[in-house]
């Protein structure tokens, strides 16, 4: 078995990785749903990702352990064109959106535009309705979004990384919505250092 | 006007494979890493060399000498043997020959009679090194000899340090007609002496008085052109030795810069400076001679030393100081310098001469440098040198435990269970203003702020292959960092060249760029690089240029925004020439045309930008240098996005006293209005330069070629013989133009 799931992961069950990607627009919450997930834990004042950012977490179904490893990648317009070196090869990408911001659900549809014509032909769409504490300020309506989500075979959930409504429920019914079968094949992860050979001198 | 060297390869990690996506989700390259971990180790154990190296000293005996197709029978140790009494017997020998054959067509062609030439010169170096070898340490053998058309090199070495030499490797570059034919050029002799690598190299350049530019430029393209592929083992001798690049690029190939000492002896070609009337250079080279005391004014102006010293040539080399006659062109056969009346008055010239570059200058020491009276067949005297080299000798034990060291330091904090953390001190660097031909750098630190070693590399974006555009550069590209250990300065440095500055005006590029930076098992940070381009009139298209009237910082790139300012279809307001070129001109046509070496010497670079700046803004010129002036207006016309003579407009008949004179009207006739107005302009005003020739010390041919680099570079010829016949028919053309009054 995998060498490198650390000392939580239970022996007995099969461990199926699978690469996620969030996408959407600024500032619509990505990170924060990515570190209530993995850390549970909340920043209001969250600093925008410069970058892409790598993380694992491992949800528990009934009859296997799905383990995510976690592409978070830049809402910022100028970074788009960026963002196929992080989906390429993703089995599964979780849209965000902000509930009080009708500009970010246009850009998600965007994004889903994006995915299903550059992304995996299978890849498992979650589109994420953010912010949704804020129900007061909602400008997209949980309906217009699930018509959306249901006409393009998107699984939705209205999410809310501030008080943790739905966050691991969103994981869950992804990682139920992969494909657990045939197992991967079991490899070695490769150490981070290659087997250092025995050197003979500094070369 | 200014030949600069290429720019030696930047550090750039090129992993041959691709990332790969582990079963973990993230992305890595073990190559890469495995690589950056190792140049880690080897640059900590480089730092250390003095803990495991011992110095030894070696002796290096160096000649040079154009035998001029002679001297089969001339015994040679009198140049050879030379120092043997004073300083004993040189560990290595390196002796160069030029023109072992005649330089007809012939033989540049066709290469036979050269081997056959090499090997009589090969046996009799062999006879006379080996004239006393009565016992085995005085004995001389051939390590290796290249040899090109005129061109040869041979290294000996004493026989107790034989086994001491390794890694033997020979090249040739032609840079003669048509490139890689061999009337001039270079060959070379790398090796491993001990732990140190040596390169000798023998060359023969640009021959004329007047040709400084052609010898810097054979000089620049040896230099550059000059590789030896190494292989493998000896490469792991050259990474060991410091140069780390080869390591990062995969490549087993070194140039002369990757050894410790590279010797360059050669006919030079460099003539003393027409400034000295020729009769005046003859009586003081006979001086020389005869008084054994060179007198300084004419060491200065030798156009080697005065190209040195204004960093044109041979950048990085030392010479010891010319402590003997000019070596050529004597009377083969005599110690009189050629002065038949039935030859050509030629003025005595230092060709002939021996100079090297170091890693550490300390580990060089020139014993003796001076020339050989025998043997004397030639026009040419033999010249040489003997250096006290100091040479690495490794404890290769005592490497090891420092390997075995580090090495275990590092495992210490390298555990695949716990991601690296980093810290940038910033992302966004705002470069601000930056005009045409400027260099900025700004810089980011990395710190390590985890428990585990970072490993960092730039990384090209989807589907690009460059880690960031061509006019940015990234220093180091790839690194790595121990917890604990000091921050580490990544330096960005944006460089607007002519090209850059082309696609700036027209608006095809901006100064914009993401830079991917990905901490391996971690994450990747962009780091976003920004800057504004301060428009100039340098790389613009001259038709463009002579709409407006206002200086070219206020003209907006953007069309929308630039036809808001100005109404392209009124042409009334289009000027004849740019104006730029107009003030160039007239600043040097007010107060220079007489100035000496006007359009040889080049300008102050500080004032070049100062008077780019001035012609960009419109505003007065300060008071600068008239070379300043003349330097501006060759750079200028040369950046021109489509040069004033079109590569198509050359001549395509041979050009000779027949066809000069319909071919010189055709390429005027057929020439765009705009570039017809500035070819004319351009040639009418420097035939007024010329009109100062006793002053100036110009010369039509130069400034045909000045004329011909400018308005007609033909960047897009190549070493063809018919471009090459294109380029000589150009230079005939704008020749005649200047010497007749009609245009």
């Amino acid at each position: 078995m995998n060498s490198n799931i650390g000392p939580s992961s239970p022996a007995a069950s099969r461990v199926h990785h699978f690469k996620l990607v969030l996408l959407g627009d600024t500032a619509v919450g990505k990170s924060c749903l990515v570190v209530r997930f993995v850390r549970d834990e909340f920043f209001e004042f969250q600093e925008p990702t410069i970058g892409a950012a790598f993380l694992t977490q491992t949800v528990q179904l009934d009859d296997a352990m799905v383990k995510f490893e976690i592409w978070d990648t830049a809402g910022q317009e100028r970074y788009r064109s960026l963002a196929p070196m992080y989906y390429r090869g993703a089995s599964a990408a979780i849209v965000v959106y902000d509930i009080t911001n009708p500009d970010s659900f246009a850009g998600a549809k965007s994004w889903v535009k994006e995915l299903q014509r550059r992304g995996d032909p299978n890849v498992v769409i979650a589109l994420a309705g953010n912010k949704a504490d804020l129900e007061g300020r909602r400008k997209v309506e949980f309906e217009e979004a699930a018509a959306y989500a249901a006409e393009n075979g998107l699984l939705h959930l209205e999410t809310s990384a501030k008080n943790s409504n739905n966050v691991k429920a969103l994981f869950v019914e992804i990682a139920k919505k992969l494909p657990k079968n045939p197992p991967q094949p079991e490899r070695e992860a490769f150490p981070i250092m290659p087997q250092q050979p025995e050197k003979q001198g500094c070369c | 006007m200014q030949t600069t060297l290429q720019p030696i390869e930047d550090e750039v990690l090129v992993p041959l494979q691709p990332d790969e996506e582990t079963e973990d989700g993230r992305v890595r390259n073990r190559e890469a890493i495995a690589k950056i971990r190792d140049i880690w180790i080897y640059s900590k154990v480089r730092a250390r060399q003095e803990e495991f190296t011992q110095y030894r000293k070696a002796l290096v005996f160096t000649g040079t000498w154009n035998v001029n197709a002679k001297g089969k029978e001339e015994p040679l140790d009198e140049w050879l043997c030379a120092d043997w009494a004073t300083q004993g017997l040189p560990d290595l020998v390196a002796v160069g020959f030029q023109e072992i054959v005649d330089l007809n067509a012939v033989n540049v062609a066709v290469d036979n009679k050269t081997q056959q030439r090499s090997q009589v010169w090969t046996e009799r170096l062999n006879a006379t090194l080996n004239q006393h070898a009565n016992q085995p340490e005085r004995r001389y053998v051939l390590v290796a000899q290249k040899s090109m058309v005129g061109l040869l090199i041979c290294v000996f070495v004493r026989f107790p340090h034989y086994p001491k030499v390794q890694y033997v490797q020979t090249s040739q570059v032609g840079v003669g007609v048509m490139g890689m034919m061999g009337n001039k050029g270079g060959v070379s002799v790398r090796l491993q002496f001990y732990d140190s690598s040596l390169c000798f190299v023998c060359s023969h350049l640009a021959a004329h008085r007047e040709n400084v530019t052609g010898r810097n430029a054979d000089f620049a393209n040896v230099f550059s052109k000059t590789v030896f592929d190494v292989g493998e083992a000896a490469i792991r001798e050259v990474i060991r030795s410091g140069s780390l690049s080869h390591f990062a690029s995969q490549s087993t190939t070194v140039g002369l810069a990757d050894h410790d000492h590279t010797f360059w002896l050669g006919d030079l070609n460099y003539r003393i400076d027409e400034s000295m009337p020729t009769e005046q250079i003859l009586k003081l080279s006979e001086t020389c001679q005869s008084s054994r005391h060179v007198p300084p004014e004419l060491r200065q102006l030798d156009q080697l030393n005065m190209e040195r010293s204004a960093g044109r040539v041979f950048a990085g080399f030392q010479e010891g100081v010319l402590h003997f006659a000019p070596t050529y062109k004597y009377q083969p056969g005599t110690d009189m310098y050629e002065q038949r009346p039935e030859k050509k008055l030629r003025a005595p010239a230092w060709c002939d001469r021996i100079l090297w570059m170091s890693q550490q200058a300390e580990h060089v020491q020139q014993l003796t440098y001076s020339r050989s009276e025998r043997p004397n067949c030639s026009d040419h005297k033999p010249v040489y040198s003997s250096l006290q080299l100091t040479v690495k000798d490794v404890i290769q034990e005592k490497r090891e435990a420092i390997y075995a060291e580090l090495n275990a330091l590092l495992s210490r904090y390298e555990n695949p269970q716990t991601l690296p953390v980093i810290e940038l001190d910033q992302v966004a660097l705002d470069f601000g203003p930056i005009r045409y031909q400027e260099r900025k750098t700004l810089s980011i630190r990395i710190t390590n702020i985890g428990s585990v070693v970072a490993i960092f590399r730039f990384v090209p974006k989807t589907d690009e292959v460059g880690i960031c555009k061509r006019w940015l550069s990234v220093k180091p590209a790839f690194g790595m960092l121990v917890p604990g250990d000091p921050p580490l300065t990544v330096n960005f440095t944006i460089t607007i060249d002519s090209y850059t500055a082309q696609l700036l005006n027209s608006g095809r590029e901006v100064l914009d760029d993401i830079v991917i930076l990905r901490l391996e098992d971690g994450r990747d940070y962009y780091i976003t690089i920004k800057a504004s381009f301060a428009r100039s009139c340098f790389g613009m298209a001259a038709d463009e240029l002579v709409m407006y009237s206002d200086p070219i910082r206020s003209i907006p790139i953007d069309p929308l925004e630039r036809a808001k300012k100005i109404d392209p279809t009124n042409t009334s307001t289009a000027l004849c020439i740019p104006k730029e070129l107009w003030r160039c001109i007239d600043a040097i046509y007010q107060k220079g045309l007489a100035e000496p070496h006007l359009f040889v010497e080049s300008g102050i670079p500080e004032e070049t930008a100062a008077i780019r700046e001035c012609l960009d803004t419109g505003t007065a010129f300060g008071r600068y240098s008239i070379h300043s002036y003349a330097d501006t207006l060759v750079s200028f016309l040369s950046s021109l996005s489509s040069p004033v003579v079109p590569t198509k407009l050359f001549p395509t008949v041979e050009i000779d006293s027949q066809t000069i004179q319909s071919s010189a009207r055709r390429l005027i006739e057929d020439l765009p209005p705009i570039h017809y107005n500035i070819f004319v302009y351009v040639i009418s005003f420097f035939r007024h330069v010329l009109a100062f020739r006793d002053r100036n010390l110009l010369t039509a041919a130069k400034v045909a070629r000045v004329c011909v680099n400018s308005l007609a570079p033909g960047r897009d010829l190549d070493n063809t013989a018919a471009s090459l016949q294109k380029r000589t028919g150009m230079q005939l053309i704008v020749l005649h133009l200047l010497e007749t009054s009609s245009i």
